[in-house]
């Protein structure tokens, strides 16, 4: 439901929603990074993909082992992603650069869709389709960690063939590599990472930095506090806020967690379980503190600039979108290439600039502080686009749970929210 | 063409049913069967599902664990319902009375706003209804209420959003049974000394009845399933209807089973009610009342 308030969706709004979208994901990528990786990695993967192909950086699709004939790419290219998750046209809003420039570059036409605002809801259109054998009709969809663990584990995806995406090989950031849901670094390439932690206006709150403050009868926000819908980010930054880690998640940290959670509803302190809607009411002053993804709020700061994100002293969520090619694509070859296309830093940039979230790209950085525009050089310094180790030593990821374990603690979550 | 279909009239009636008959097979039917048989599953996406009648279980850990939010739209439909007939029986028995030539008018703005998306209206009334919206905000600094007062995120802002989303489909059929009542009859009722209140109560209230009859089914039925008002006005644990939760019993937890039991328990809940209802109204004095 949440995602379909077409009806007030400034340009903002709807990059919130995508926000909310890829919220749950891609908890894992960075943590290897910071060495408090906690999934069972398979070390020995990442390193070999990463020999097997010449590391050559530039946009060159050309695969270096490919001992197959090269095929050429196809006529159409079906991509479905999260709403305003790639970069546009300012003048000319849908049209994208980096599809246009695909486009140009080896003819393909890129059906771009903004077609999932949700993981579960889009899994549950081409759930039957899959589990039919049949071709989902998607070359390329992007989905949060969790529900990409899922469909990789269920063997609904193709793997993709890093030789056709040699950019991918050398610039993934090596934090994303070697999950253990997808040890050889084949299965889904990362397309943005963000965090969950404190949204706030700081003009009524003060600076708030730790969670606990949300269980705080505080005049200022009483009554004016949100949770996230998603079970990921609240239960686990609820964990957090309990000092359990949410990698580790068991059931019965996650009763403990959720009678955390009931404690400040039943005080009457939270207000509201909320998907994308909480920016809009951030703004308008019907909440002030509450569980916010981060590139939510750098948007929102656009229109109330004393909205501010922390994150929280005891911990925030770091979450990854991925890109799959569904089992039995028709274009994979091409999808392979729009993911090369996508690791080459320049272009990366270009979206990174547009959709102010962590990007997984080697090189994204460099690129962006050269820019000439001001304002897009700056990001490169953003803290929550490129987060420092500092930063991310504070953020966790979410344990890829098993299906009892998510059906457990999806029903106490559903339980404790209302629904 | 002609001979050839006066030698068929017997099926005539049948061609002109098909395309209705059609229509609820594929898209009520067969749905409904489907439903019915998902309610008997049990097991989860990833597994398989696997069907058994044991599972009529379902049924009842779904109604024990869901009661509340099933009294809760008994309740908030049911409060909805009332305040829809409140406001719509004067409305269009004025206009259907004194409307005069303006009664065209008056009938177009009733049904002007739905003219905008559900949705689109739904979220004004948040900003409306808003701690400092255009309701709460001038009567918060005029110092008329307390600061901490909040409309949204309350039963009240989910019976009003109800009520005021079904207000044409009270309206419209009370109007219509209202501005078809004969007019000589209320006369005959004046030269028989009867006074204006008792002619409302023995001739327009029991032949306005088929039309409040609609009204409230066409009013209390969809609003038992809403689910819109109570997630974007409500919002809070405690507003959560039965719609809420069959909604994301199937696609937040893809709990088919559950989400199905509990829409049959739902659907069987309301047929009920509306059978129990029509005994209560009395369904021949409706047909005479119609005559």
């Amino acid at each position: 439901m949440s995602e379909q308030n077409p009806s007030l969706l400034s340009r903002a709004m709807t990059r919130r929603r995508m926000l909310q979208g890829s919220a749950l994901a891609g908890v894992a990528a960075f943590l290897a990074a910071c060495g408090t990786a906690a999934q069972s990695t398979a070390p020995s993967a990442a390193p070999s993909a990463a020999a097997s192909t010449a590391p050559s950086v530039g946009a060159s699709a050309s695969p270096v082992l490919s001992p197959t004939p090269v095929p050429s790419p196809a006529a159409v290219l079906n991509f479905a992603n999260w709403p305003l998750y790639i970069d546009q046209d300012t003048s000319n809003p849908p049209k994208s650069p980096t599809l246009d420039e695909f486009t140009k570059k080896y003819g393909t036409k890129v059906n771009y869709k903004e077609s999932i605002n949700d993981n579960e809801q889009f899994f549950g259109t081409i759930q039957p389709v899959l589990q039919a054998g049949q071709d989902t009709g998607w070359d390329l969809i992007v989905m949060t960690d969790w529900m990409a663990a899922r469909i990789i584990t269920l063997g609904w995806t193709e793997t993709i063939d890093t030789g056709n995406a040699p950019n991918f090989v050398a610039n993934e950031n090596d934090g994303y590599k070697g999950l253990s849901w997808d040890p050889n670094n084949d299965k889904r390439a990362p397309w943005q990472s963000g965090m969950t932690g404190l949204g706030f206006d700081s003009k009524v709150a003060g600076n708030v930095t730790a969670t606990a403050s949300m269980w705080q009868n505080d005049p200022r926000w009483t009554g004016k506090v949100w949770m996230l819908t998603e079970m990921r980010d609240t239960v686990g930054l609820t964990m957090l806020k309990l000092g359990l880690d949410p990698a580790t998640a068991t059931q019965a940290n996650c009763d403990a967690a959720i009678a955390e959670i009931k404690k400040a509803t039943d005080a009457g302190i939270v207000r509201s379980f909320l998907g994308n809607e909480y920016k809009q009411k951030l703004i308008s002053g019907d909440l002030v503190l509450g569980f916010a993804w981060s590139g939510d709020i750098i948007q929102a700061q656009l229109e109330k600039s004393t909205l501010k994100f922390n994150i929280p002293t005891e911990g925030g969520m770091l979450w990854t979108d991925n890109m799959l090619i569904p089992k039995g694509a028709q274009h994979k070859y091409t999808a392979e290439l729009m993911i090369n296309w996508v690791y080459d830093p320049k272009i990366a940039a270009q979206i990174a600039a547009y959709v102010q979230y962590v990007s997984p790209v080697k090189g994204c950085a460099e690129e962006l502080a050269k820019n000439p525009d001001k304002t897009v050089s700056v990001l490169a310094k953003n803290p929550l686009m490129f987060p420092d180790s500092a930063t991310l030593a504070q953020t966790h990821i979410f344990a890829a749970l098993s299906e009892t374990d998510a059906t457990y603690f999806n029903n106490a979550f559903q339980g404790v929210s209302g629904q | 063409m002609g001979a050839l279909l006066r030698r068929y009239r017997s099926v005539v009636p049948y061609l002109l049913l098909a395309p209705g008959i059609a229509w609820l097979f594929v898209f009520y039917l067969y749905p409904a069967i489907q439903m019915f048989i998902t309610s008997f599953w049990s097991g989860s996406l990833e597994q398989g599902y696997t069907f058994s009648l044991s599972n009529w279980t379902n049924y009842t850990t779904a109604l024990s664990r869901y009661q509340d939010q099933f009294i809760r739209s008994i309740f908030f439909a049911g409060g909805a319902t009332i305040l829809t007939f409140l406001i719509s029986f004067p409305l269009a028995y004025t206009i259907a009375f004194r409307g005069g030539r303006y009664k065209n008018l008056l009938l177009f703005l009733v049904v002007a706003p739905f003219f905008t998306s559900f949705l689109l209206r739904v979220i004004s009334w948040g900003t409306i209804l808003g701690d400092d919206g255009l309701l709460l905000g001038p009567l918060k600094s005029a110092g008329l209420v307390g600061e901490d007062v909040r409309i949204l995120a309350t039963p009240i802002a989910v019976i009003s959003g109800i009520a005021y989303n079904f207000l044409p489909f009270m309206t419209l059929p009370i109007y219509v049974s209202l501005e078809k009542i004969d007019r000589r009859l209320l006369e005959a009722g004046q030269d028989l000394y009867a006074t204006p209140v008792s002619t409302f109560r023995k001739i327009t209230l029991p032949l306005a009845l088929p039309g409040m009859f609609a009204g409230t089914l066409l009013t209390f039925i969809p609003a038992m399933g809403d689910y819109v008002n109570a997630e974007l006005l409500g919002q809070t644990p405690n507003t959560k209807m039965i719609g809420n939760v069959i909604q994301s019993r199937f696609l937040a937890v893809n709990d088919y089973p559950t989400a199905a039991a509990l829409s049959f328990i739902l659907m069987a809940g309301i047929l009920v009610a509306v059978a129990v209802y029509a005994r209560i109204l009395g369904t021949e004095e409706l047909m005479n009342a119609t005559i």
